[in-house]
């Protein structure tokens, strides 16, 4: 796996650079600033990038702009965007153009060596790794009004761990039921939300989308 | 009279010459004012002055708004009127023409109270020494004010009682004049009695807003230090130590040394947390006041700094702090940007006003426009009610002056 770091902070960024490479992970380049990160996309063509939001020179939303735009040049990368603090509006402007490949997490999860590569090996695969924190978020902030409010508080804590992108088995693991139970949620989430089987859009995708969606 | 009730008429005689010397100042600046509005005013007869007539209005308002910060010094403030309206309509508006009625008062009736002011107390000395130097002089002769025909040493002796009167006169009677002389300024220049209340809820409103908007400033550094300092150092230790357990079993020494950086930027975490909560409220303040912390200050300078307080009395907390503030800023400038090899720090306080002066002998050229640090410097002081003035010239030396009012 071919990845590429953008991140101000030296020490941060180095530490970051070491933990991957002595997991065995080709860190091919890292960077500290939106510029020299779209370069370097562009030169070492990554699987992966993980970016810092808050980069030079206003360090604001510097990270989600790179993103969104390293994405748009390249359909194809996978993004993992690290944040020292949840910003909903970040995470929704990040996922405007779909979640598959996405991650948005608290840089602390990095220390979280084990549950980190498990996240980021998930987002260059084709998947999705949003912060519980986010999520949280979100839900809280969730209208009465929404389809989300049809769900049922178990199917509501199904489709929060699908939004932090696990597969059916780790939420079985997450809540303490059968996979079949899982499937039996999730089932009826669809449902409710009406997406069909026949939809060509990933339907976990999609009702992770109308999640958060939901939320704004 | 008692002698301290005498000590104190000569101390009210000895500020009173000083006002009628500033007024003789702005006197002349009114001679120069009634000379330029004339001028414009006679050519705009045949047209050519027109385009200056924006000029005069603005000539008379700089002599007035010197006279009412002159004013203001002395006695009750004299707030400063609105802006002058653009163009032609500054000839019509009343506040202008009450201003231009003072210039042309003070530089008349004003410029010969300030001479008088300053001869009399002249021809006193002059006729108090003459029996020192009567000799000198043709027989005859005498100093200024004496009109008769002085006769000997006796005749000088003579001179000199008549130089004690004199003397009285002045003691007695400058501040009297200095009054006559600031009267057609205060009635003049101070806003109509109408006005006076929203001009001043108008100020009030824009230093309020100056306030909020430096306490917005000054939250957004504090959010914007924690996060680039503290925050950022304790996910690095996170990281590092994640990596560390990972390490343990497979190279311990490698482990070893991811914990003993882990275990720097904690330190460095601490360090930056301690920076920045000394900035929020300096404890140094609390407990030695404004005073102490200068010293401390200049203390910790990078360039040599010298310190000169006369604090008599404490302001309130937030003054001292937005004080203190300024030198530490100020001092950060000094050593980054202007090379100098010493600097300069004074702080007095005076008719409820706290004043700093911060000055370098470094290169100059300090621009407010290109240094965010002075803007910010400006932003504090002006959140206070205070002003910024600041000259630096190119090739320096560079002198700052800060103005609070003290708010206690």
């Amino acid at each position: 796996m071919r990845i590429v770091i953008a991140e101000d902070d030296p020490l941060l960024r180095e530490g970051l650079a070491l933990l991957l490479r002595a997991e065995g992970l080709d860190v091919v380049a890292t960077t500290d600033s939106p510029e020299p990160f779209l370069e370097a996309v562009d030169k070492h063509e990554p699987d992966v990038a993980i970016v810092d939001v808050r980069m030079p020179p206003t360090h604001t939303d510097e990270g989600i702009v790179a993103a969104v735009e390293a994405r748009r040049r390249r359909p194809d990368l996978a993004v993992l965007v690290l944040s020292a603090y949840v910003e909903q509006a970040f995470a929704t402007d990040l996922l405007a153009g779909g979640a598959a490949k996405l991650g948005y997490l608290l840089k602390e999860r990095v220390g979280r060596v084990e549950e980190f590569l498990v996240a980021l090996h998930r987002v260059a695969d084709g998947g999705t790794a949003i912060d519980p924190e986010v999520v949280g978020l979100l839900l809280a902030r969730q209208r009465p009004e929404s389809s989300l409010a049809r769900l049922s508080p178990r199917e509501r804590d199904v489709l929060a761990l699908m939004a932090e992108g696990l597969g059916n088995t780790a939420i079985a693991d997450k809540l303490v039921v059968t996979e079949g139970a899982v499937h039996k949620h999730i089932r009826s989430i669809f449902a409710k939300l009406d997406l069909a089987p026949d939809d060509r859009a990933d339907r976990r995708v999609t009702a992770v989308l109308r999640y958060l969606e939901a939320a704004r | 009279m008692t002698p301290v009730n005498l000590m104190d008429r000569a101390r009210a005689a000895v500020d009173a010459l000083e006002r009628l010397v500033g007024g003789l100042g702005t006197a002349i600046l009114a001679i120069g004012t009634l000379i330029w509005v004339a001028a414009v005013a006679v050519t705009s007869v045949v047209g050519v002055g027109l385009p200056f007539a924006h000029s005069a209005a603005r000539a008379v308002r700089a002599a007035g708004g010197r006279e009412r910060a002159r004013l203001s010094r002395w006695g009750p403030e004299i707030i400063e009127p609105d802006p002058l309206p653009p163009g032609l309509r500054a000839a019509r508006d009343p506040v202008v023409w009450r201003e231009f009625a003072w210039v042309a008062v003070h530089s008349t009736w004003g410029m010969v109270l300030g001479l008088l002011g300053i001869s009399l107390p002249l021809y006193a000395v002059q006729d108090l020494t003459f029996p020192l130097w009567w000799t000198l002089v043709p027989p005859g002769t005498g100093p200024g004010l004496v009109f008769w025909y002085v006769r000997g040493l006796p005749g000088a002796f003579l001179v000199c009682l008549y130089g004690v009167f004199w003397l009285a006169v002045c003691v007695f009677g400058h501040p009297f004049l200095a009054r006559v002389q600031a009267w057609p300024g205060r009635r003049l220049l101070a806003p109509p009695a109408g006005a006076d209340l929203s001009l001043r809820v108008a100020q009030l409103t824009a230093t309020r807003a100056a306030a909020l908007d430096a306490h917005a400033a000054e939250l957004r550094r504090i959010e914007r230090s924690l996060h680039d300092g503290a925050q950022n150092r304790l996910v690095a230790v996170t990281v590092l130590l994640g990596a560390a357990r990972r390490q343990v079993a497979r190279d311990p020494e490698g482990a070893d040394e991811l914990l003993e950086r882990a275990q720097g930027a904690a330190e460095q975490a601490l360090a930056e947390l301690r920076t920045v909560v000394k900035t929020i409220l300096p404890p140094v303040l609390d407990g030695r006041g404004l005073d102490g912390a200068l010293k401390a200050l200049t203390a910790d300078s990078g360039v040599p700094c010298k310190l000169e307080v006369d604090l008599p009395g404490r302001c309130a907390a937030s003054v001292e702090a937005t004080a203190y503030f300024v030198v530490a800023e100020a001092l950060t400038n000094i050593t980054r940007h202007s090379r100098a090899t010493s600097a300069k720090v004074s702080a007095s306080l005076e008719n409820r006003t706290l004043r700093i002066r911060v000055e370098d002998d470094g290169r100059g050229g300090a621009d407010e426009a290109n240094g965010s640090g002075i803007k910010g410097i400006r932003r504090r002081v002006e959140a206070y009610d205070g002003t910024l003035t600041m000259n630096s010239p190119p090739g320096g030396p560079t002198t700052m002056w800060v103005e609070l009012p003290c708010g206690s």
